[in-house]
């Protein structure tokens, strides 16, 4: 399945997000853009949950270091979402993994509208 | 004047029907009333007498509760923050450490231009839990008068510390208080400082370690919204400590500006009347207010701000938020602002540029291994490198390297270069320094600082000259969570 990554130059963990997706099965093209800010807005992603890279996969939006297996589960079960977000850069997650330590964290859906539920839960 | 009249307008109207206003709980109120707490808190100002500070404090867990259900803080003394210790220049300060903490500590006095070494300002040294440290040193006659920092030091844990409460304002006497207007002036020291909630929620959002984290409370010397007085007719001397982890405030009082007095490392040399202040973790910065408007109400606000470049991350809080309620009190003769304070002289022609280019980044491994993300895991990193975290010109901290060897008495250029997506406030040990320009643009006044902003994205320049003290200190990020995270340097000045 496709996947469009947009991040800035200067980000240093997005690309470590698209070789993970690109481990576990994913055709990423990985774009390097000026404001990842306009993707953002395209993409209706609510501005608390944003990340540092935003994606696009079969017309779900991926914002930020969501797990490639929550992406496969999104793809399977298709719920009317916009798409995922994992909000900030949390310790641990796919290419953010880090000898300092790990952050429990909740991957977020969002609907157009602007509603939010939690679509996964990931422990320390 | 109409300048303030129309921001207090243009503030009051934009403010209409938000229902920002928190009239909360005394945070510290309730603290000191829980009954778990086995002695009283200690008092809330230690001072020096005679030439001589002999002071003590207690680093503890404490039990009280915040908005929203029980918790434990960490406090100097049984407070947080912890008490404002009070000395003058020349002074011989002993400050005994004890660790009544569950795991090691230490104390940085930030800002203060004393040895880096021995019993000083020595941030290498740990106390383990259940020790203690007495911590000695003598101000220098001429050390200028300000508003200083005591707070916990220790690599791995220093965000954890001072997040869960450990901090105590350090105010110097000295010159700038000798000057009639500021002596006139009535003083209040606020010392700026976010805590989680109880549940601890906001980290779920993204406020994790990587932004640094943030918590929803905002204290004012450790209560929510608290009530303070504005000499009617006269001077008002606040004295800002932004003691947070990683929150930048960015304040305005309702109806008044603020006159610039001094920043981090003292008096400026000509007062700098501003309709807001931009306060990063671990700066100070001491503004006079004319109590000359309509005896009434203001509040000081915390403006939103946005720290992580276009990201859009941290931009939760869109709103303006309450810190404390201004009321007019009394009345006093009219007190007039001072025009000049304190000389700050140009620093020498530096000798050489340095650059410190600031970013996230995943670590190499100590053998250059290559990462291949996908099979990353414990292995690979268990081969050397650290993973992800922060860096400066690539490297992560490392207490057993040197990463910056300078000449007593020399004068140098630093470049910081942010090189990363959100912001980073700098912070230099032992000696202060002066901006000389941001993002290619020259400084308008000279200022004595010792942290400075810098965005992301942008290139600060500074100048600083090394002075008196041989040893080894640290430069580093003061979002704590990215100088436990390795955004920190090694300094040796010989
Ligand atoms: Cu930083």
């Amino acid at each position: 399945m496709p996947v469009t990554s947009y991040r800035s130059a200067s980000c240093g963990c997005c690309k470590g997000w698209v070789q993970h997706m690109r481990a576990n099965g994913f055709a990423v093209r990985d774009v390097v853009v000026a404001d990842v800010g306009v993707v953002k807005r395209r993409l209706g992603v609510p501005a608390r949950l944003a990340s540092c890279h935003t994606a696009e996969v079969a017309g779900f939006a991926l914002e930020g270091h969501v797990p490639a297996a929550d992406v496969k589960r999104l793809l399977q079960k298709r719920p009317q979402v916009a798409g995922l977000a994992l909000p900030g850069m949390p310790l641990g997650s796919p290419g953010m993994e880090s000898a300092y330590g790990k952050e429990a964290f909740t991957v977020m859906a969002f609907t157009r509208t602007g509603a939010i539920s939690s679509f996964s839960q990931h422990a320390k | 004047m109409t300048t303030p009249l129309r921001r207090r307008q243009v503030l009051g109207l934009g403010l209409a029907g938000l229902g920002t206003a928190v009239v909360g709980p005394i945070l510290w109120d309730r603290v000191q009333r829980s009954a778990a707490r086995a002695q009283p808190a200690g008092a809330a100002r230690l001072g020096s007498r005679g030439g001589v500070a002999d002071l003590e404090l207690v680093a503890q867990a404490t039990r009280g509760s915040l908005p929203g259900g029980p918790a434990e803080l960490l406090t100097y003394n049984g407070r947080s923050p912890g008490p404002l210790l009070e000395v003058n220049a020349g002074d011989r300060v002993r400050l005994r450490l004890r660790n009544e903490l569950k795991q090691p500590t230490n104390l940085h006095f930030h800002g203060l231009h004393i040895p880096p070494t021995g019993t000083a300002d020595n941030v290498f040294l740990s106390v383990p839990p259940g020790g203690s440290f007495s911590y000695e040193f003598t101000l220098a006659k001429d050390h200028p008068a300000g508003l200083f920092y005591v707070h916990p030091h220790q690599h791995g844990l220093s965000a954890d510390q001072v997040f869960g409460g450990l901090s105590s304002a350090l105010v110097v006497r000295g010159d700038l208080d000798r000057i009639p207007e500021v002596a006139a002036a009535s003083e209040t020291v606020l010392v700026l400082k976010d805590f989680a909630s109880a549940s601890g929620q906001e980290a779920a959002m993204g406020i994790g370690r990587m932004l640094g984290r943030e918590g929803p409370l905002l204290t004012v010397n450790g209560e929510l919204n608290p009530g303070l007085a504005i000499p009617s007719g006269g001077l008002l001397r606040l004295r800002l400590l932004n003691a947070s982890n990683a929150r930048i405030y960015r304040l305005a009082l309702e109806g008044h500006r603020m006159v610039l007095i001094a920043t981090d490392g003292g008096a400026i040399a000509t007062p700098e009347s501003l309709e807001e202040l931009l306060l990063a973790p671990g700066e100070r910065a001491d503004v006079l207010v004319q109590g000359d408007q309509t005896p009434g109400t203001y509040r000081l606000l915390n403006l939103p701000y946005q720290r992580s470049g276009h990201m859009g991350m941290t931009a939760a809080e869109e709103d303006p938020r309450t810190l404390a309620t201004f009321r007019y009190a009394g009345s006093v003769a009219t007190l007039p602002l001072p025009t000049t304070l304190i000389p700050v002289p140009a620093l020498p022609k530096p000798e050489r540029t340095r650059r410190f280019v600031m970013a996230h980044a995943m670590g190499t491994g100590m053998g250059g291994m290559k990462h291949d993300m996908g099979a990353m895991g414990g292995g690979g990193m268990a081969m050397g490198g650290m993973g992800m975290g922060f860096q400066i010109n690539g490297q992560a901290f490392d207490p057993d390297r040197i990463d910056t060897r300078v000449a007593l008495g020399s004068t140098e250029d630093w470049l910081i270069v942010n090189d990363d997506v959100m912001d980073h406030p700098f912070h230099l040990h032992v000696n202060p320094f002066q901006v000389i320009s941001r993002a290619g643009r020259p400084e308008a006044q000279r200022r004595w600082k010792d942290t400075v902003l810098v965005k992301a994205g942008e290139e600060v320049r500074i100048r600083v000259t090394f002075r008196d003290f041989t040893g080894r200190t640290v430069y580093h990020c003061h979002n704590l969570d990215h100088e436990d995270l390795g955004l920190m340097g090694v300094l040796q000045i010989d």
